[in-house]
């Protein structure tokens, strides 16, 4: 198992050695940091690079290339290479745009102000400046601008709190501390006379190491470890300064060590298309090998007699070189212009998720961000989603709500009686501060009136009060809590207001002020002791191992059905669960409930979890969290979703979509995933089916020119015809298109599975419209044939030619492709509009004009002429209207056939909006006239939002949540339970 | 964190129809009685249009004549290509049952003769058409020289390959007296091809232009030869030779031989009667197996006497309207259990 976040593959690089206020001894990378792909001298080579990498890319340039073989080419010299050319320059100014961005970010980053202390003096300079050896002040508020050893600090002990919410997630402060040796380094003067070395361990990527020796002269060697070390990125908090001497700068720092690339993912239907383009790199390879053959075969019974053309050259007859010829003539099958349409539209997807509104989250001023574009139309197709818990579901928004004692519960929910919906986690942040809802005077009641539970109820409430790990603040007679863990601080809050007050803390005991807030007051502050807890592991190894194996077996009649149960289990366990012998009863038996709850489990496990069922059901998976803990999973599986605003960016960072709240993942996948991938496969499709079209067509000319070679349409109007003629309408499929409204996909998160179960792309829908093209390119060719090979079409009784047939037949082409692409829409926006409208009116204006340019511009000789000749025959005229009428006929009498047999749900929904349109607002009757109650249910539903029954029931299969399990740099128990808060701390705020 | 004021949620999307995808829409809607009332009158519109069609190019006569093994002996006289300064001329007599009204067009037709090969199509030097540089041959490999490297003028297989048997139509009106039909042998071409396209380098004297060229090696004379009387038929000029110059489609293809000048006797068309065609038998074509013919027409508005167009439109009528009533039967029988999605 690969995976991009386990530690410690590195080589380790060489150990350094830092000299003290000597800086020209210091050789290190600076401080720069440029996380920008091109700079302006490595554009266009590495750029060229990217693209020619790519299979197709690839596959045009050498067509372009053998398009330069006197001869060899039917369609001219360039009729590749410039839409290549042009192609490439729509994505290189995709390239440059977001380029631009990250370089403007870096620039932001690197000019961002610090203060070292150089030559004696203390230097406010920019933070690409910095460099190893440097003594740096940092002030409250602000961020290391590199990694630093702490000397010391404004508060005692050379103190400090730092968040490092940048590089693992965590929003509660964390302590660092300066060795006694250097704690009283704190004027200037002292720090300039400092002299030494520091020897620590190379750059790497483990956040929670750092060995290293501070060697000050004529003092003994003393060790430094992560406790010493601040890490750029982190902010120092409650801290008025802190000096430091820098140790990593910028590409070396643990951040920017762990800011690696993003593994590439790529989409399913990506991948689907891939394929299908190799596919049809082999039916070309096919037509050309059969075209050879035919002309071999003609030139043999033909070649001979033919009198006109047999003074010749033997080019013709050279097998070799005729298949250069037609793998020329039939290129285009596969569609040029496919990969930058998508690449296009697929930037545009995202644009709009950045767009939505609806997941604009005010309350931290975070809008959603989709920082890859690649992965949209996956959003629509997972099928297996794994959230973290703590702060993703939670918001890290704890209460104390509920709990139940020696059998009674206490605590009630008005709103109980409501479905719990996703609203209820996330969306409206309580408004209380206490975060105590916790109201039932029951409790209180039964140990006053000596209730059989009483003690129970006693022993619970202390225990409450007593076992955390938080610290007490005493803010003139309020208490504020300092919780690692919003879960302790609701439980300690709770306590609280039951009259269990937690009020100090000493490195033994705690002490808790029971208060009855009943009408008797009494005071009586008690001391707990605390007898330290080793978290006991080894023993219960075996009976574990044991009892899960046990236990897989009693569920074994639980596996391969459908249950209706959650499964929940927790990180010891899921060890063994995942060991090799039973790891796949296990994951059999998870994918059977409907929910998988797995907790205390370590960020490894995570990811380890996603990968099992990412190979074990080949379906796609969603991982969603907001820790860096997250990363791994986020990583792991197809699409990974960080929780951005107040809870750091390393899961953000890591991501593939970023939202605020955890609610907004709903239109994420219902509304943004399910249209991009409608949208997406539709374009695909439709760039196939409109290539095939116009290229089979040259096939069936071979058959009537001797397989010579010899092209219907003139060589430029071929080599628009992706890039002009019919560019439009992939791109209004693939932008505007949308099955029905927002408030639908919403309303009936059924409409989900469509996209779940990849209804829209697969390969019989694929070779669905291949075939289709087929049998259109064939009566748009066969059909102007037959109608002009012996007849006189013009008026004034003048033959025709070639390019007259190719003309009509283009325009035809043309137009077909376009009312199918109008066929294609489900929703006709202004855009669409002017795609397939204006996309024939391009055509007929660019064949007006290409008409009269010869002899003036000496391009296109036969062409002079074409467009007066083909515009006043009167069988254009007819064959317009008739042939593309013949051709899509046939696709609105299938689809109109299978809505009447059986309209699919979408159908249905899309009956609903219109009528619901129409009608104001609707209810339907069915035909005795009764109310179509499951209608007139989502009807009302109106304006409200999903149940979210639908929601898990129907379209994600399951959902598996992970319980974060606390972890730091330094443990952070330890640090806590040796607080002493009664003792008065001399801070100056 | 709660009391932000609005002017500071810098990032807050833009709430336009077009960022939120709220644009306004309308739908394409596959309704079973829009499809059939859409079906219904497009096959209405076809089987009418089919009807019209058949019935207007019904109107219009045609006679083909073809004259490859009528005239056996010219055939086998230029099977042997030593043969070509051999002239061999053929008489082909037949009758008009019925006069052809209106203008009446003659073409030659050809079978088999691929214009349409890539070689053949690319064989051609525009540059030296239009008359700006006479010896511009690059692109008529194989026939770009003579032997010795004069170039040829017009270069390029499809000139070389030109039709040119001479056909002359006679009208007998009784067995001794025979007048010829007179024809025209102006506006053949596109108008483009001849006033754009193909131009004489200069009109005085057209031999001193083409002087150091040769001409091309079927040629019985040079292009300056191809209309003597007529200088405005002459050189690039010639109709006939303009109207070969445009490559057909297909290996079966007609091209304009001659119009009729419709005059004196010919004022209304041509009368029924007794015809021969006089033709000088040159342009081989039975050494590739293929056929020539000549064709007589009349033609009305939308072109010749193909029926090909009008039985298009009325089986796509016909297909169009079957389609309709099948759907409507599966509508009706479905329309009263139709399941509905809801009540699963």
């Amino acid at each position: 198992m690969s995976r991009a976040t386990s530690v410690g593959d590195q080589l380790e690089a060489p150990a350094r050695t830092i000299y003290l206020n000597q800086p020209h001894l210091n050789k290190f990378r600076d401080n720069q940091i440029s996380t920008a792909k091109y700079s302006v001298l490595t554009f266009l080579p590495r750029f060229l690079y990217e693209q020619i990498r790519r299979a197709a890319n690839a596959f045009f340039l050498f067509i372009a290339l053998l398009q330069q073989i006197p001869d060899v080419s039917p369609t001219g010299r360039y009729t590749t290479l410039v839409p290549l050319i042009i192609i490439l320059t729509i994505a290189g100014i995709k390239e440059i745009v977001e380029d631009f961005k990250r370089h403007k970010a870096d620039n932001a980053v690197n000019k961002k102000k610090t203060i070292v202390l150089r030559n004696g003096v203390w230097h406010t300079i920019v933070w690409k400046e910095v460099a190893v050896g440097d003594i740096v002040k940092v002030v409250n508020g602000q961020y290391l601008p590199a990694d630093v050893v702490l000397l010391s600090s404004s508060e005692p002990q050379a103190m400090c709190y730092v968040e490092t919410a940048n590089l693992d997630g965590e929003t509660n402060l964390k302590i660092r501390q300066g060795l006694s040796h250097t704690a009283d380094m704190q004027t200037r003067e002292v720090l300039m006379k400092l002299s030494g070395t520091i020897e620590c361990e190379g750059p790497n990527r483990h956040l929670y190491d750092f060995t290293g020796n501070l060697n000050l002269d004529g003092k003994s060697l003393v060790a430094l470890g992560p406790d010493q070390i601040l890490l750029r990125g982190t902010q120092l908090r409650n801290t008025q300064w802190v000096f430091g001497i820098v140790v990593y700068t910028g590409h070396d720092t643990k951040l920017m060590q762990n800011s690696t690339k993003a593994p590439l993912k790529r989409s399913n239907v990506e991948k689907v298309t891939n394929v299908q383009i190799l596919v049809l790199f082999g039916i070309l390879l096919v037509m050309a090998l059969v075209s050879s053959a035919g002309a071999l075969y003609w030139n043999r019974s033909h070649g001979e007699k033919n009198w006109y053309i047999k003074k010749m050259d033997t080019t013709s007859d050279n097998f070799g070189y005729n298949l250069l010829t037609f793998i020329i003539l039939y290129n285009n099958l596969i569609p040029i212009s496919l990969l930058v349409t998508l690449e296009v539209v697929k930037y545009t997807q995202a644009l709009f998720i950045n767009w939505d509104t609806d997941m604009y989250y005010i309350g931290n001023d975070t809008p959603a961000m989709a920082r890859t574009s690649n992965l949209n139309e996956e959003l629509g197709q997972v099928k297996y989603l794994f959230s973290d818990k703590t702060g993703t579901l939670t918001c890290n928004i704890m209460n104390f709500k509920k709990c139940s004692i020696a059998g009674v519960t206490y605590g009630h929910f008005p709103e109980l009686a409501r479905e719990p919906s996703s609203d209820d986690f996330c969306r409206m942040p309580p408004p209380c501060s206490d975060s105590c809802d916790f109201d039932d005077p029951r409790l209180l009641k039964n140990i006053e009136d000596r209730h059989p539970t009483a003690p129970c109820i006693q022993e619970f409430l202390t225990l409450l009060a007593v076992c955390h790990t938080v610290v007490p603040e005493k803010d003139g007679d309020n208490i504020i809590y300092q919780a690692s863990s919003p879960d302790e601080a609701a439980l300690v809050k709770g306590a609280k207001k039951l009259g269990f007050v937690f009020t100090a803390r000493t490195p033994f005991s705690v002490i808790i002020e029971a208060v009855s807030n009943t009408c008797v007051r009494f005071r009586s502050p008690t001391s707990v002791k605390i007898v330290p807890v080793k978290w006991h592991v080894c023993c219960k190894v075996q009976a574990t191992r044991a009892a899960i194996t046990q236990h897989c077996t009693d569920l074994g009649n639980l596996l391969g059905k459908e249950n209706d149960v959650a499964l929940i289990i927790d990180g010891h366990t899921l060890k063994y669960a995942l060991s090799f012998e039973v790891r796949r009863s296990f994951l059999d038996l998870a994918l059977s409930c409907k929910a998988v709850i797995c907790c205390r489990v370590s960020p490894l496990q995570k990811s380890e979890i996603v990968d099992v069922v990412k190979k074990r059901v080949k379906a796609i998976t969603l991982a969603i969290g907001d820790g860096a803990n997250d990363v791994g999973m986020i990583q792991t599986a197809h699409v990974g979703v960080g929780i951005s605003g107040n809870e750091g960016m390393q899961a953000t960072n890591n991501s593939d979509y970023a939202i605020a709240q955890f609610s907004y993942l709903e239109k994420l996948l219902l509304v943004h995933g399910a249209w991009s991938y409608n949208r997406v496969t539709k374009c695909i499709l439709y760039c196939f089916y409109k290539n095939v079209v116009l290229y089979i067509i040259e096939l069936w000319f071979a058959f009537v020119n001797g397989f010579s070679g010899q092209i219907l349409f003139e060589r430029w109007c071929i080599g628009l015809y992706n890039v002009i003629f019919t560019a439009l309408p992939p791109f209004t499929l693939g932008i505007f298109e949308r099955s029905c409204t927002q408030e639908s996909m919403l309303r009936f998160p059924q409409l989900y599975k469509i996209t779940q179960n990849g209804e829209g792309f697969n390969t019989k829908v694929f070779w669905g419209h291949c075939i289709n093209a087929l049998v259109h390119s064939l009566i748009l060719f066969w059909f102007p044939m037959k109608a002009l090979e012996h007849d006189t079409v013009l008026t004034s009784g003048h033959a025709t030619d070639y390019l007259f047939v190719g003309n009509i037949v283009y325009t035809y082409v043309v137009v077909t492709v376009c009312l199918k692409a109008g066929l294609e829409t489900t929703a006709w926006t202004k855009f669409s509009h002017l795609a397939v409208w204006g996309s024939m009116l391009t055509w007929l204006v660019f064949f007006g004009i290409y008409s009269t340019i010869w002899p003036t511009i000496p391009i296109a000789p036969d062409m002079r002429g074409q467009a007066t000749m083909v515009l006043s025959s009167a069988h254009f005229w007819l064959g317009l209207f008739l042939v593309p009428t013949a051709c899509l006929i046939e696709d609105v009498a299938w689809r109109a056939a299978k809505h009447t047999c059986k309209k699919t749900l979408l159908e249905e929904v899309q009956e609903l909006e219109t009528k619901s349109r129409v009608l104001g607002k609707a209810v339907l009757r069915d035909s005795n006239g009764k109310r179509l109650n499951e209608r007139d249910r989502l009807i009302k539903r109106l304006g409200r939002k999903t149940p979210p029954t639908l929601f898990r029931g129907s379209s994600l299969q399951q959902g598996y949540a992970f319980s974060q399990e606390e972890h730091g740099a330094v443990s952070q128990e330890e640090v806590i339970r040796a607080y002493d808060t009664t003792k008065k701390k001399c801070r100056k705020k | 964190m709660e009391e932000t004021p609005q002017h500071c949620l810098s990032r807050l999307p833009d709430n336009s129809a077009l960022k939120q995808q709220e644009l306004p829409a309308h739908r394409l809607y596959f309704t079973a009685r829009r499809v059939l009332f859409v079906f219904f009158t497009t096959g209405i519109f076809c089987l009418c249009m089919g009807i019209i069609l058949i019935l207007s190019a019904r109107s219009t006569q045609e006679i083909e004549i073809n004259y490859t093994r009528i005239c056996a002996n010219c055939a086998k006289l230029r099977e042997n290509a030593s043969n070509f300064d051999k002239e061999c001329t053929c008489s082909i007599p037949f009758y008009l049952s019925g006069k052809m009204m209106g203008n009446v067009y003659m073409y030659y037709k050809l079978y088999g003769f691929y214009q349409n090969l890539y070689r053949y199509v690319r064989s051609r030097s525009n540059r030296q058409l239009v008359g700006k540089d006479v010896k511009a041959v690059e692109d008529c490999a194989p026939f770009k020289m003579s032997e010795n490297k004069t170039p040829i003028v017009p270069c390029g297989a499809i000139a070389n390959s030109m039709f040119n048997d001479t056909i002359i139509l006679s009208h007998n009106i009784n067995s001794s007296v025979q007048i010829k039909v007179p024809m025209l042998k102006s506006g053949l071409t596109w108008w483009t091809d001849k006033y754009v396209k193909f131009q004489n380098p200069s009109s005085k004297n057209l031999a001193d232009e083409f002087r150091g060229t040769t001409k091309p090696p079927n040629w019985p004379k040079p292009i300056y030869d191809l209309d003597k009387k007529d200088p405005r038929n002459n050189g690039f000029l010639n109709d006939d030779f303009i109207v070969w110059m445009r490559a057909a489609a297909f290996p079966t293809f007609k091209k304009l031989y001659g119009r009729l000048n419709r005059t004196h006797h010919f004022i209304e068309g041509l009368p029924a009667g007794n015809y021969s065609f006089n033709i000088t038998y040159n342009f081989p074509v039975t050494r590739f197996q293929g056929e020539k013919s000549v064709v007589l027409s009349t033609l009305t508005w939308c072109g010749g006497n193909s029926l090909f167009l009008g039985l298009a439109y009325t089986v796509t009528g016909a297909i169009t309207w079957l389609a309709s009533f099948a759907m409507m039967a599966i509508h009706i029988t479905l329309k009263n259990k139709q399941m509905s999605f809801f009540h699963q």
